[in-house]
């Protein structure tokens, strides 16, 4: 039950490579079942390409097809038949906002877990009932689904004492939907692809620093904050690059939690940062759900355009994973780097 | 470092008072709607207006999920007015006050390919309970296949008028698909050659779909304004008690200023 | 002149880490208590019964919408066997057909795939595992949706169904394909780590005793990695059993359940599970008494079935303990 709490990030201790068929032997001599199997092997493989390519192809057509810039830059327009005009950049400041949050509540929280259970974890048997209990709680976060940590969030923020995190109505209800009820639970999608990137730097951390540090006369805690968080920071960056590519892909949250109000509406009165955290909006996932047929905007040419944007935020975000990752093998040698080859 | 400490002490201490004051400053500024998806273009246009010749000193937010949930959503004081499309029932709550903002007329509509003309109240009525099941039963269509009913989830108003007036009370056949909003009932009609359904003339009338004439009247914003075509409903603006503060003065702009008539009279018709 | 402040001790920041990652533990726990707490209402009303067959739900589900604030003792009653063999339909399916395309893409990319083509495939599989659920659903609804409706499903299948449930395209098998396509790259990922961490020796010595490549993987290696791929399974199963926007698109918005006893038309019929229909009535959480009480219900049962299924992934996994070359 170890390691799925991960986004699985494809990468091990190194692999070396399958011994390469040598020079006498052929498939010919192999029995049907096996050959059966390479093949299917290989049809696998090439499907799941295939499958990976018509979607990058046929998202591309249709970007090519309905996207322009000028929608990145237009408010939504008010009028329930979105095919006509305006963009989407409601949405997209909302995806930013949400985001914003998210990380800003999780990545405390998991470094901080990250860093008990690897520094202060090991001792007695309470010490690792904790950290067990630590543990587990962050791999049962990581195995809800996200429509149920929505559900979760409406029972939370639609309590009478939390009103000040979304807004109320005349006859006393709170309707717990706001951005800051939503980004509080895109907060524990995050926690634990930003935790279990921690722990893993954390643990490569070879303990020779660590017994250096302490030879010198410095406390746990400012060894932590002198000479193991400075070198965790590609894990960190890693983590809140996964953290945020599973915050800006997730829907379920956003139509629970946040509703679909087209354009950013702000709570009016207050404090000018609270009240937008306040207020209603809608996301990219949630506009192009609302705008294709499963939805009231009945505009696919906007679902298209905007799913055509959010698919290119992702790629970009995995790309940058993977850059992060190989700036690090690059840069320091002995600390494990993600990727195969 | 004593200075960060300190910053941090007051930066929080400000955050906290910052936020009590709107959780003690009143929330009669946002005026909360929720209810029918058929009145959601029009409401939403109003509320646009509204805000704006306000100078955003009111906000909006308006939620969907089809007239009955307006209707508990109101009586229970979770919202501050409900959307409903439907005349009240005798089932409702008590105590809720009904405002009409204005008519709209509920079209038959069918698959663009579907080149269907007209039907009958009894046609109708053969369709959608059901008893009719294949397009070769309609004279008129050019559809083949049994016939696909596309109708709406039991919140929705427009499903309770359009049993009132076109279906004699009688209940839509239990094999229809239903859709909990206008807009998915048009996608499914458009989308599948054998389907039939009922949209707002608003969605009726925007091209996706083919609008059927009922009992030989075409259904047209014109037909219904006149009077002629006999399948038009109200929407109403609901609230618990009479309507006060902010609410009111927004139910009374829509009443009598001529910018909200004008947004009414543009694809509705006005009360 | 900076002022020596006196440096945090140990004790002081182990307790506040220590709180911090606690706070995690308390989440879950909040979570159980506040969605068992709003469920109870359709337990109290129901007894275990609301999960099995009875009356139709769509009936049951408009009651409760029909009611108001203070519902009566008849409003609560549900009877979700529908949409709970809708779940457990769909999500066997899904992971009866991820499975097998799963191990067979890890052991190509791990084993067979050359050096080039593996380096593209690890980019494939990551790209589709971080396509948004929402994607899946808009391709599905504007792209297969229509395609199964107009060309696969025959007249003759919905005739033969037309006083039982209309046939539209969106149902059953799309929904389970692209389902099966959403849950394969987790397997996959989980697999390829898996594999990779066989020591070379095992496969050497497999080589230097004749066995060929793909026998070598059969008897050698993937016996070495069925923990990894009984854990990749839990997770594709629990991502399975809470997907809801996906489902919620192309599956059809009939509360039916699928009869296999329809032969080909069984794959076409609409189905609803658990985590849909919640996203379908969302807006109801909050809202009348009987229908957010059912709601809760549902998430909480989904809850329930995602702590099993973990439960019971480490309880398998122990008794393999043994060949683990990872842990």
């Amino acid at each position: 039950m170890s390691s799925f709490a991960s986004e699985p990030a494809l990468g091990a201790s190194g692999l070396s490579s399958a011994p390469r068929r040598g020079r006498g032997s052929s498939m010919r001599t192999w029995r049907w079942s096996d050959r059966l199997i390479w093949l299917a092997a290989w049809t696998a493989g090439l499907l799941l390409c295939a499958v990976a390519a018509a979607i990058v192809l046929y998202m591309g057509y249709r970007g090519v097809q309905y996207l322009r810039p000028s929608l990145l830059f237009s408010h939504p327009q008010p009028s329930g038949n979105q095919a006509g005009s305006g963009g989407f950049l409601d949405p997209l400041l909302g995806t930013a906002l949400l985001t914003f949050i998210g990380i800003l509540l999780a990545a405390p929280l998991a470094i901080c877990s990250a860093l008990w259970i690897v520094e202060y974890g090991h001792g007695g048997r309470t010490r690792q009932a904790l950290t067990r209990i630590v543990e587990s709680s962050i791999e049962i976060v990581a195995g809800t689904p996200d429509i149920l940590i929505a559900v979760f969030g409406v029972a939370i923020f639609q309590l009478h004492f939390l009103r000040f995190a979304s807004e109320g109505s005349e006859g006393g209800g709170v309707t717990g939907r706001s951005f800051l009820a939503a980004g509080a639970m895109m907060s524990l999608i995050a926690l634990p692809p930003l935790f279990v990137a921690t722990r893993d730097g954390l643990q490569a951390v070879p303990t020779h620093m660590r017994e250096a540090a302490f030879a010198l006369g410095k406390t746990r805690i400012a060894t932590i904050r002198r000479v193991l968080l400075p070198s965790v920071r590609p894990n960190i960056a890693t983590g809140v690059t996964l953290g945020i590519s599973r915050i800006i892909a997730d829907t379920a949250i956003v139509l629970v939690l946040l509703g679909d109000e087209l354009r950013l509406s702000p709570h009016p009165g207050g404090l000018p940062v609270l009240n937008v955290l306040r207020g209603a909006g809608s996301s990219l996932t949630s506009y192009v759900y609302d705008n294709s047929p499963a939805g009231e905007g009945g505009a696919p040419q906007k679902a298209y355009a905007a799913a055509v944007v959010l698919l290119l935020f992702v790629l970009l975000l995995n790309l940058a994973v993977e850059w992060i990752a190989r700036h690090q093998a690059r840069s320091s040698g002995s600390v494990a780097a993600g990727g195969f080859v | 470092m004593h200075r960060i400490r300190r910053i941090a002490a007051s930066l929080a201490a400000v955050t906290l008072i910052g936020s009590a004051v709107p959780a003690i400053a009143s929330a009669t500024s946002v005026i909360t709607i929720s209810g029918a998806t058929a009145s959601y273009p029009l409401v939403q246009l109003l509320a646009h207006k509204y805000v704006k010749l306000l100078h955003n000193k009111v906000s909006f937010r308006i939620s969907q999920g089809g007239a009955q949930i307006g209707i508990n959503d109101v009586a229970a004081g979770r919202v501050t007015i409900g959307d409903v499309s439907r005349d009240p029932l005798p089932t409702d709550p008590p105590g809720l006050v009904f405002y009409p903002i204005a008519k709209y007329a509920i079209c038959v509509v069918t698959n663009k390919s579907n080149h269907l003309a007209n039907l009958t109240e009894a046609q109708v009525q053969a369709i959608f309970t059901g008893k009719d099941r294949e397009w070769s039963q309609i004279p008129g269509a050019s559809a083949s296949g049994p016939i696909d009913i596309i109708s709406r989830t039991s919140t929705a108003g427009v499903l309770t008028n359009f049993k009132s007036l076109f279906l004699a009370n009688k209940s839509v056949s239990k094999l229809a698909a239903e859709e909990p909003s206008e807009g998915l009932l048009e996608q499914q009609v458009e989308n599948t050659p054998g389907a039939i359904g009922f949209l707002s003339n608003y969605r009726a009338d925007s091209g996706s779909v083919n609008p059927v004439g009922y009992n030989g009247i075409g259904c047209t914003l014109a037909n219904a304004s006149s009077g002629q075509y006999s399948g038009v409903a109200r929407f109403y603006e609901v609230t618990k008690g009479k309507a006060t503060g902010a609410a009111a003065k927004f139910i009374s702009w829509i009443d009598s200023s001529q910018v909200a008539h004008k947004i009414v009279a543009s694809q509705w018709i006005p009360v | 002149m900076q002022r020596l402040r006196k440096p945090w001790s140990d004790h002081r920041a182990e307790l506040l880490l220590g709180a911090v990652s606690l706070s995690t533990g308390l989440v879950v726990l909040f979570m159980i208590a506040f969605v068992a707490a709003r469920a109870w209402p359709t337990f109290a009303h129901n007894g275990l019964g609301w999960l099995g067959p009875g009356g139709s739900l769509k009936v049951q589900v408009e009651n409760m919408l029909a009611t108001s604030t203070k519902p009566p003792a008849s409003a609560y009653h549900v009877r979700a066997w529908p949409i709970v063999y809708g779940t457990l339909l769909i999500t066997a399916l899904a992971v009866l057909l991820a499975l097998p395309l799963a191990v067979l893409s890890a052991v190509f990319i791990v084993e067979l795939a050359p050096t080039a083509l593996r380096r593209t495939m690890i980019r494939v599989v990551r790209l589709l595992a971080s396509v948004p659920s929402v994607i899946w659903g808009l391709l599905g609804i504007l792209v297969l949706v229509p395609f199964v409706g107009n060309h696969l499903v025959t007249a003759s299948e919905r005739t033969s169904l037309q006083n039982t449930v209309q046939l539209t395209g969106a149902g059953l098998a799309i929904a389970v394909v692209l389902l099966t396509l959403m849950i394969t790259p987790i397997m996959v990922a989980l697999t390829c780590d898996a594999l990779a961490t066989v020591p070379p020796a095992w496969r050497e010595g497999a080589a230097a005793l004749g066995v060929n490549r793909v026998r070598a993987i059969r008897a050698v290696t993937l016996r070495a990695v069925r923990p990894a791929i009984v854990a990749a399974t839990v997770l594709a199963t629990a991502r399975a059993l809470g997907e809801a926007i996906m489902i919620s698109m192309v599956s059809g918005s009939v509360f039916f359940s699928p009869r296999p006893g329809d032969g080909v038309a069984f794959l076409f019929e609409p189905v609803r599970t658990l985590a849909s229909t919640i996203v379908d009535f969302r807006e109801g959480l909050g809202g009348a008494p009987a229908l957010n009480s059912t709601l809760y219900a549902f998430a909480l049962l989904l809850l329930f079935s995602v702590f099993v299924l973990s439960l019971a992934g480490y309880l398998v996994k122990l008794p393999l303990r043994k060949y683990q070359v990872r842990g």
